[in-house]
């Protein structure tokens, strides 16, 4: 591994020693599409800090499909629970990016944070993040129309995945933004014929992300991660 | 508008620090710690806590009263994400390092709780102990209840989202009544006012509330607790479970006072 290149800003953002001392505790692993790493109410075995993969937190709903309250790329991590004393994840995380991450077993991740003060302070920072990104979130589906809520999204993947590139079907849209799957194709013919995006086969590319910035409404510029902010 | 401070008076019995759970929760000596330093604050309804966009000096410690978390949005259309009353704490962002918050905190059932300067608080949380542990709790908890809210706005009628929001209030007040006008109500939930009406409506004529002039009573809980969608089961069970236990506490803050 290239430990100079900025892998996951979380563990990036850490003192050198620090970040070299967990990168060699840590091991690589792929995330593949679907991949489900957490389920509602069960432990937490592992947490991972994403690479090059982007993962989407769903709260589940009786009835309905489930509905995305976060997502989590190469920012953050998965696990923000065990740093708060609980040891189960009350979301079920889906891999939505395939690729890299590095993970560690939960316990030994509990001994880095009694060890390690700063990087309890990351952790908490990132979950407070987070929590912003939960509210925004929350408030976007309520209020925006889905076609600023797609670009929002595909904006919010494509900076914590770090391609314009990405596998996606349409279903999965429809429990990202908590609508049907007509809508979701509806928004995303618009942006197909305005040449923003090309859907093809369930890939998603975006070719013009200046015009897919015109098009998200606001809460893109307040949940935008530090190294994508301009 | 501003809290008025009362710190150096007493207040009555009936509104000592250990009516929040999580003072009450803190053994002796973290208690005695942060004792000096607890100020009475009268928080009158509608009281901005925490201005979305500010940073904020203090930390609140709901006793009898609730605090609303809303959202806003540039536009200016905003809605609650989740409620704060004796269980919780208002301001997070001042322990974990959060810069700015985007959403107001409200006083949404006027009452009294205390504060705390957020350089006293941060020098005990960052000592560890059970104060980080329980702040670090209902944080965790306070992410359930943010993310199911936003569940339950996306899916769920407004009957059962104004059942959930009575409930969840109910349970941070000691009676059973509700000072709010359906204006309040309507932006709490992010939705229509008449919509509101409607829903309150129904609920009336089924026998479970009585409103009137500004007042709800709740006059049947069980058949609210029948009516409301998962989401206040979701909320209560993990906040039981992640929380310390309110008949626990009452007697240990007894027992130290």
């Amino acid at each position: 591994m290239n430990q100079g290149r900025i892998v996951n800003n979380l563990l990036a953002a850490l003192p050198r020693r620090r970040y070299e001392r967990l990168l060699a505790r840590l091991e690589p692993v792929v995330l593949k599409f679907g991949d489900v790493l957490y389920r509602p109410r069960a432990a937490i075995r592992h947490v991972y800090f994403p690479t090059g993969s982007m993962v989407s937190l769903l709260s589940p709903v009786e009835g309905h499909q489930s509905l995305e309250v976060g997502l989590v790329g190469r920012e953050g991590m998965l696990g923000v629970p065990l740093a708060l004393g609980v040891a189960v994840s009350p979301v079920r995380a889906l891999v939505q990016g395939a690729g890299n991450a590095l993970r560690m077993k939960s316990a030994q991740f509990l001994g880095e944070l009694r060890r390690n003060a700063e990087l309890h302070r990351a952790v908490n920072r990132y979950t407070y993040d987070l929590m912003v990104q939960v509210t925004q979130t929350a408030a976007c589906n309520r209020f925006h129309q889905v076609e600023a809520r797609l670009a929002r999204w595909l904006l919010m993947t494509r900076d914590r995945l770090g391609a314009n590139q990405f596998r996606l079907t349409q279903e999965m849209l429809g429990d990202m933004l908590g609508v049907l799957r007509v809508a979701v194709t509806n928004a995303a013919g618009g942006l197909q014929r305005g040449k923003l995006i090309r859907y093809s086969r369930g890939e998603i590319t975006i070719l013009d992300a200046k015009a897919l910035e015109a098009v998200a409404c606001s809460c893109y510029q307040i949940v935008k991660i530090p190294s994508a902010r301009a | 508008m501003q809290a008025m401070s009362t710190r150096g008076s007493f207040a009555p019995a009936s509104l000592a620090p250990k009516d929040n759970r999580l003072l009450a929760a803190l053994p002796g000596e973290s208690y005695q710690a942060l004792l000096p330093h607890l100020e009475w604050v009268a928080l009158p309804l509608g009281l901005p806590v925490v201005e979305s966009g500010g940073t904020q000096g203090y930390i609140y410690f709901p006793t009898n009263s609730i605090v609303s978390l809303l959202y806003v949005l540039a536009d200016g259309a905003s809605a609650e994400i989740a409620v704060v009353g004796n269980e919780g704490v208002v301001g997070i962002a001042l322990f974990m390092g959060g810069e700015t918050t985007p959403s107001r905190a409200v006083v949404q059932s006027a009452g009294h709780g205390y504060r705390l300067k957020g350089d006293v608080l941060k020098k005990e949380f960052e000592a560890g102990g059970v104060l980080q542990h329980l702040l670090l709790r209902y944080t965790q908890a306070l992410i359930t209840q943010m993310a199911q809210t936003a569940v339950c706005n996306r899916h769920h009628a407004v009957e059962q989202q104004l059942c959930r929001w009575l409930l969840l209030s109910l349970d941070r007040l000691s009676g059973n009544e509700l000072v709010m006008t359906q204006e309040l109500i309507a932006n709490m939930l992010g939705v229509r006012r008449e919509g509101v009406t409607e829903a309150a409506g129904k609920l009336q004529a089924a026998g479970l509330i009585h409103y009137s002039r500004g007042h709800i009573t709740v006059l049947d809980r069980a058949k609210l607790e029948a009516r409301v969608c998962e989401c206040y089961a979701v909320v209560k069970k993990e906040y039981d479970r992640l929380l310390p236990d309110a008949a626990f506490t009452a007697v240990r803050g007894r027992a130290q006072s």
